[in-house]
């Protein structure tokens, strides 16, 4: 998991210091509509997701890939600045053998899973460090909206549930690649730390946890 | 043309991908699935801290099972009702008390019910007069309770009486010592002697040996 993240982290920072490096556009040339118009692209994500803090310390320490999210985001021309939607879903999962707990008067013996499902629904805006034509796009983005955190302990077969709306924020860096230049596909890669400030049962500081992604996206205007 | 073939075959790639992580994420199955019939079982028990079980030498037990519940309340003595009673005295003799009939003033005395309703707070009292009507007509007095389960299902409760310090101004027992078993597979003849032995088990305070 520390090799996945190390490797997309990577493949995010080599671009930015790539971006620096490239030539200016030729003059005289024809730019391409997407250069001249506003336009939209539609990002499909998978996601590797890493607990940290009090979700990692406190409940749930294993990283899990079963993850999806997918963006709509709005280009702008000669503007660095894009901004969108992106909803999605991240699960943590994990099992305890048989222990003993206590609760109120009660000590309990279970077998523990612990739950928790985070469904972020979030406005984000990037700031684009190249062009919008360029193959290589870096990027670093900021997030804010709600999560449905769906949290569930199971002692054994019983469970205690919580599930609510709460908010939301994440922050990160990616880099979106053309499959070739004025080209509609590409693929994006994406580190984000994310969170949702709630307070339940174990989880007395949210859930903070960092997503690494890989995606492909399609543009069009 | 060619161009357009291209572009088509990226956004079958881009919907297929798609597709695949969609059915990624909704293939989560049921986190508890998996769990043995043992393992979705749990063991609670509770006690009054204020006594000494050093302090009872006998007991007696109830010689049916109260069977309460959405369905009606009435007794059962089914083949797993007699294991789980006679594992019940096994144990009880194991940590070092006396099985004596009801009619001998035992110093204690358990209760075993089975509830097929998951409100343990709607039933406790109904049990409680039902079972303080075998005992001679004894009320019970019941630690502070609270559970926070909603989950519909069958379980397990016994409860030890203490008739030795029994309050005969108000002619109420208090209940020193309870238990429940929760979970799938609690009528099983192959887990209910297993069941009965960890809640003895995990209650150590018990022993007075």
């Amino acid at each position: 998991m520390k090799r996945l993240l190390s490797l997309i982290l990577i493949c995010t920072i080599a671009p930015l210091i790539y971006s620096f490096g490239q030539d200016n556009p030729q003059l005289y040339k024809l730019q391409s509509p997407f250069e001249r118009y506003r336009h939209n692209s539609i990002t499909v994500r998978g996601l590797a997701a890493l607990p940290l803090g009090g979700l990692s310390d406190g409940y749930i320490d294993k990283s899990s890939v079963k993850n999806y999210s997918v963006a709509l985001e709005w280009l702008f021309p000669n503007a660095p600045v894009s901004a969108g939607f992106e909803i999605g879903k991240t699960y943590f999962e994990k099992r305890l053998p048989r222990g003993m707990y206590s609760s109120s008067d009660w000590d309990i013996s279970a077998v523990q899973t612990r739950t928790l499902s985070l469904t972020p629904i979030q406005g984000f805006v990037n700031y684009n460090i190249n062009g919008v034509n360029s193959i290589v796009q870096p990027y670093v983005q900021a997030s804010v909206g709600v999560n449905v955190v769906n949290y569930i302990l199971y002692l054994g077969s019983l469970g205690d549930q919580y599930q609510k709306l709460r908010f939301g924020y994440g922050i990160g860096a990616g880099s979106k690649f053309l499959f070739k230049r004025d080209g509609k596909f590409g693929a994006d890669i994406r580190v984000r730390y994310n969170n949702a400030t709630f307070d339940y049962g174990y989880l007395e500081k949210g859930a903070p946890h960092v997503t690494a992604s890989f995606g492909l996206f399609y543009r069009w205007w | 043309m060619t161009l357009k073939m291209k572009n088509n075959k990226y956004l079958n790639w881009l919907i297929s991908a798609g597709c695949v992580l969609a059915l990624a994420a909704c293939s989560a199955n049921d986190p508890i699935s998996d769990l043995s019939l043992e393992e979705t079982q749990v063991y609670m028990t509770d006690r009054d801290k204020t006594v000494n079980f050093k302090d009872y030498k006998t007991f007696s037990v109830v010689d049916s099972v109260l069977i309460y519940g959405n369905q009606g309340t009435g007794t059962a003595l089914t083949e797993v009702d007699v294991m789980l009673l006679n594992r019940i005295v096994q144990n009880m003799e194991k940590h070092g008390y006396q099985y004596v009939a009801a009619s001998q003033k035992p110093d204690v005395g358990i209760n075993v019910a089975q509830v097929n309703n998951s409100y343990v707070n709607v039933v406790s009292q109904p049990v409680g007069s039902y079972w303080g009507s075998y005992w001679g007509g004894w009320g019970m007095g019941y630690p502070s309770y609270y559970s926070y389960y909603t989950v519909n299902e069958s379980y397990w409760m016994l409860e030890m009486l203490d008739f030795k310090n029994a309050n005969v101004v108000d002619k109420e027992l208090n209940v020193v010592w309870r238990s429940q078993i929760r979970g799938e597979g609690i009528n099983d003849k192959t887990l209910v002697q297993g069941m009965v032995d960890k809640i003895f088990d995990q209650s150590e305070y018990l022993n007075i040996k």
